[in-house]
């Protein structure tokens, strides 16, 4: 056993390890590379899972037993009337149809069949009148883009422009967008009466996608309010 | 650095697992809203907005309609287990004086269950306490903690529940007609203005995506990237024994 490796032995060990740096290099890179989402439609941050209560209310909900009359309530509200256009310059969402949406018999909400049309959820409020209006559009077909593909980089301050049927005009400003686990989805927060204002949430799909069921696990939520 | 490396393949796997956690149920809790519209024959213009969350056997709710006569406007969260569940139509003004009265509404919406008043009690008893109820052509208030019976929570949830908004503006020989509820007090006071069905929020989130953009972990590449790393640590122990011998 010799100290002294033959230069043919070193020129070996050396080939071996550049070798084994190389391989490693490369394998490691290709897993890197490999576990990273290719592409696909903006994510804004999950939300903290506690979010029940309205992320944008300006006051502090009522105690057991107390009313809060008026005070902090926002009284620029618009009458009922169907919304027929979306406009989202920030994020190219320019759409002149609505579609309406119920509910499916399990109780989950409706979805637009097309997936280049977003829908408006008939028993909520209109967009501009008290209350939040929900409108939900699919972020990805199955073979390319939805409407709301990029509404994950919808940012807060964006301006989200709605037609409605009596030729008025709803403008909201983006307050909040996040996304949320499907099966911790934050009902009241999106649905319920945790503002004192005229509303609207937008609605698609987001985080990983399950091949087994066709569906995302997460949603992604706008939250904005009337200007 | 050789160990961390040919752990790092089964580090790096796990988690691809994560994504397949099965999608839990709906996270229900009890949100329902109405929208309120005139109800028929007694003219109203008004429109407006309820929304009910309940938790338990307590109901948070908020009230807001504009367009009202002016006056005081009685509020109710109206329920009657025979009832149709839904806001009169016209074929249920029976007596033929012009205007749908309350009871006339009954067999439509039912009894009042719930008095939406600002304070105090909120039963059936203050149904006409018209004091404690909004007043004027708007109304935006909302109240927490009021108790109602388990079969109203049921109701409210089953969209069985409706909210009605009394009080009307009447001319002629209706403005001298007197309550069916309370002969002291003018049936323009008292004949439902607005009313909605409370329907029950979606419940969970909704299937807004088909997969065509997802991102995706390439499993190529992964099972490339772990034979590289095998590899390495394979050529690495070669000239590690090299470099000893």
């Amino acid at each position: 056993m010799s100290t002294l490796a033959t230069p043919h032995g070193r020129r070996g060990v050396l080939a071996a390890a550049a070798v084994t740096v190389t391989l490693g290099v490369a394998g490691t890179t290709a897993v890197i590379v490999g576990l990273q989402p290719s592409g696909g439609p903006p994510q804004p941050p999950v939300a903290a899972s506690s979010s029940t209560s309205g992320p944008s209310a300006p006051g502090t909900p009522p105690t057991s037993g107390t009313t809060r009359d008026a005070i902090g309530f926002s009284a620029k509200t618009l009458s009922r009337s169907r919304p027929v256009s979306i406009a989202i310059a920030s994020i190219g969402v320019d759409s002149k149809t609505l579609v309406n949406l119920g509910k499916q018999a399990d109780g989950s909400l409706q979805v637009p069949t097309d997936f280049g049309k977003a829908g408006w959820y008939v028993d909520g409020p209109a967009p501009g009148q008290f209350g939040p209006a929900v409108i939900a559009g699919h972020v990805d077909s199955t073979n390319g883009p939805g409407i709301f593909y990029q509404l994950g980089a919808l940012r807060p301050g964006a301006t989200v422009t709605v037609g409605r049927a009596d030729g008025s005009t709803a403008r909201f400003m983006v307050d909040k967008v996040a996304r949320y686990p499907k099966d911790r989805f934050p009902t009241s927060a999106v649905y319920g009466d945790t503002t004192q204002r005229a509303e609207l949430r937008l609605i698609t799909c987001g985080g990983g996608f399950d091949r087994k069921t066709g569906h995302y696990l997460d949603n992604v939520v706008a939250f904005a309010h009337l200007l | 650095m050789r160990r961390s490396m040919r752990l790092a393949p089964l580090v790096l796997a796990l988690p691809l697992s994560l994504p397949f956690v099965g999608v839990g149920t709906a996270w229900a809790d009890g949100s329902a809203t109405a929208n309120l519209t005139p109800v028929v024959v007694n003219g109203s213009n008004g429109s407006g907005t309820a929304m009910v969350t309940v938790t338990g056997n307590k109901i948070e709710f908020t009230l807001a309609a504009s367009g009202l006569a002016a006056g005081p406007h009685a509020a109710h969260i109206h329920f009657g287990a025979d009832a149709r569940h839904e806001c009169p139509a016209v074929s249920d003004e029976k007596d033929g004086d012009g205007r749908l009265s309350t009871t006339e509404g009954g067999p439509a919406y039912g009894a009042v269950v719930v008095s939406l008043t600002k304070t105090g009690d909120t039963s059936p008893t203050s149904g006409l306490a018209v004091d404690r109820f909004g007043s004027g052509t708007s109304i935006q208030y909302m109240r927490g903690g009021v108790t109602v019976a388990p079969e109203i929570a049921t109701a409210i949830e089953k969209g069985q529940a409706l909210v009605v908004v009394h009080g009307v503006s009447y001319t002629g020989a209706k403005a001298q007609a007197k309550s069916d509820l309370n002969p002291a007090l003018p049936a323009s006071a008292t004949d439902p203005a607005i009313c909605g069905v409370l329907s029950a929020s979606p419940s969970g989130g909704a299937g807004t995506g088909a997969g065509g953009t997802a991102p995706t972990q390439n499993e190529g590449l992964l099972a490339l990237g772990g034979i590289g790393l095998l590899a390495a640590a394979g050529t690495g122990a070669f000239a590690a024994r090299r470099a000893r011998s």
